[in-house]
């Protein structure tokens, strides 16, 4: 599969809070070929200021309008502008980037665990779960229950929804790491069951020390900053347990999460 | 019309003047999905040293205004894989391959030149004594003239091939440095390497990068580049290629008429990396426009008041 560079138009843009928005942009080519774990590098500013750019996971990837779906964080001056883009505007990206989850033919439940935008590759890879028929088990957790949404569809479609928010807004109080804990004291076996994470590197180092030792597999997609997002220029290394660097970008960003050092 | 895009730097003929930085471009081969690398007048591959460095803790990077800093730490696979698993993918390209070296110290250097100078696919070399992040206090061979001398003539002593020395702008006089590494033989200077920078997370109060400093590159670099470019002109009459900051033709055309032969076009990879090709349809354009039918009767061509 060949990497693009294209300028593909805005279908929509919506406000999922004062913060985050959900980005829908025609460019089928990437839709085509998406895989969930995969993410697309978005030029958010045409100026040099910012200058790189931002690395944002497929959210949803439809192959037959051709669409791709987008979250993100309005954090800084690019974002900003990026959320100020309407519908007919265009925006630059390369993608798919990264090598995705790995999805074999396994029949096993899907235990799928996310924090905060770590949603963004999430639903994406529930809704490719959910198409190869495979039951799913869904622990979210965010800041507050505002942060919350599009859970409709899963709930439809059988998915069991864990959700955690820090201020007790929703669900249970705390973080998503609670929630697995909880699972994992009540579980009497994880045979048949397939572990995948996705959120800020705390979350994903605390889910690394909760499984350790069980016999549990589990995926992690890692975020990290990045410049060229395809292995060029060394910036996004992470440390494996193995001593060695890999690239987040080129060689994830989905790993092992047993092989990577997160005090590294 | 066809204008002649060619020119010369020491022995080497490079067929056009875009060629890609080091450290920005990989082993070479990395960005060919996107296009094909023998469209550039050259490539200059990622700094070598004698064994493999994994390079620096991480964070690596950081976005600045118009800039990025990098501390990446020259991460490289080694000489000898560069020669038995790098050299031969960029076989077949009709591209000049410029290696780029970096050694501890002034004999490392010599011996990376002589494993490297009877390669057929290796055209010329640039000698980094610049990078500002190898050791802990930002220092480099470059910024010191004997230093600089020493190096180059280990080098210059184990090929006959073209000799491009790579300048940082973290100096107070570059003129001697770049006098002393072309009285030790460099057939050609490259300049400008990064520039040391840092920025700090007000939240945090933290570096954000890992190693507190590092290089910045980028559009915020490029007028202390032309800068550089100039000061050097002034003084010495060798080929030079400019960096630093080279994002249009534009950028391109004002290091060419203060006086470079060539130019490398780093950061601006990561962002497009059609950047490079972009850059010489668009030298292409201005000849053609200008009805200018040799590129090289445009260098050095700044208009002074007298």
């Amino acid at each position: 599969m060949k990497t693009r560079i294209a300028s593909c138009p805005i279908i929509s843009q919506e406000s999922i809070t004062d913060r985050i928005q959900r980005l829908v942009l025609h460019c089928p080519e990437i839709a085509g070929a998406a895989k969930p774990g995969q993410f697309v590098h978005v030029r958010v500013h045409p100026s040099w200021d910012p200058l790189l750019r931002r690395p944002f996971s497929v959210h949803a990837a439809d192959r037959k309008n051709g669409s791709i779906a987008l979250l993100y964080r309005v954090i800084g001056k690019g974002t900003a502008f990026l959320r100020s883009l309407g519908n007919g505007a265009s925006v630059n990206l390369m993608g798919p980037l990264g090598n995705g989850f790995r999805l074999d033919q396994s029949r096993s439940r899907a235990l799928v665990m996310a924090g905060g935008l770590g949603s963004a590759p999430a639903f994406f890879l529930i809704d490719r779960l959910l198409e190869y028929g495979r039951p799913v088990i869904f622990m979210w957790g965010t800041r507050s229950a505002e942060e919350i949404f599009g859970l409709d569809r899963f709930r439809v479609a059988g998915v069991e929804i864990h959700l955690a928010t820090d201020d007790g807004s929703l669900g249970r109080a705390g973080t998503v790491t609670g929630l697995l804990e909880a699972f994992l004291r009540e579980s009497k076996s994880l045979k048949n069951l397939e572990g995948f994470v996705c959120g800020p590197e705390p979350m994903l180092a605390a889910v690394q020390a909760l499984v350790a030792g069980k016999p549990l597999r589990v995926q992690a997609c890692l975020e990290e900053r990045m410049a060229c997002g395809t292995g060029v220029c060394q910036g996004c290394a992470v440390r494996m347990q193995s001593g060695l660097y890999r690239m987040v970008c080129s060689d994830g960003p989905v790993f092992p999460i047993e092989e990577v050092d997160f005090g590294g | 019309m066809a204008v002649d895009l060619s020119v010369r730097i020491g022995s080497l003929v490079l067929k056009n003047p875009v060629l890609t930085a080091s450290g920005t471009f990989g082993y070479g081969t990395e960005y060919s999905e996107y296009f094909d690398p023998s469209l550039l007048g050259g490539i200059v591959t990622k700094t070598i040293t004698l064994e493999p460095r994994a390079g620096n803790p991480m964070p690596r990077i950081a976005e600045t205004p118009a800039g990025m800093l990098n501390s990446i730490g020259l991460a490289n696979v080694g000489v000898e894989k560069y020669i038995t698993e790098k050299l031969p993918l960029l076989e077949g390209l009709d591209t000049a391959v410029i290696a780029n070296v970096a050694g501890n110290t002034a004999e490392e250097y010599g011996v990376l030149v002589r494993r490297l100078s009877g390669l057929r696919r290796v055209d010329a070399f640039e000698i980094n004594i610049s990078c500002p992040n190898v050791r802990k206090d930002g220092l480099a061979f470059g910024m010191d003239a004997e230093a600089t001398r020493d190096v180059v003539r280990c080098v210059r002593s184990e090929t006959d091939k073209t000799v491009i020395v790579k300048l940082t702008p973290n100096v107070t006089d570059i003129v001697a440095i770049a006098r002393a590494a072309v009285e030790a033989g460099a057939d050609a200077l490259s300049l400008i390497n990064t520039v040391l920078g840092m920025a700090v997370d007000i939240e945090t109060r933290r570096p954000l990068l890992a190693r507190v400093t590092g290089g910045l590159s980028g559009p915020a670099i490029k007028p202390i580049a032309l800068a550089r470019l100039y000061q050097v002109r002034q003084s010495l009459d060798v080929p030079l290629i400019g960096i630093g900051g080279i994002m249009t033709a534009g950028d391109a055309l004002e290091f060419f008429f203060t006086g470079a032969t060539a130019v490398e076009v780093g950061t601006l990879n990561f962002i497009d990396p059609l950047g490079s090709v972009s850059i010489l349809s668009g030298l292409v354009r201005y000849c053609e426009g200008r009805g200018i039918s040799s590129f090289s009767s445009i260098i050095g061509t700044l208009v002074l008041e007298s």
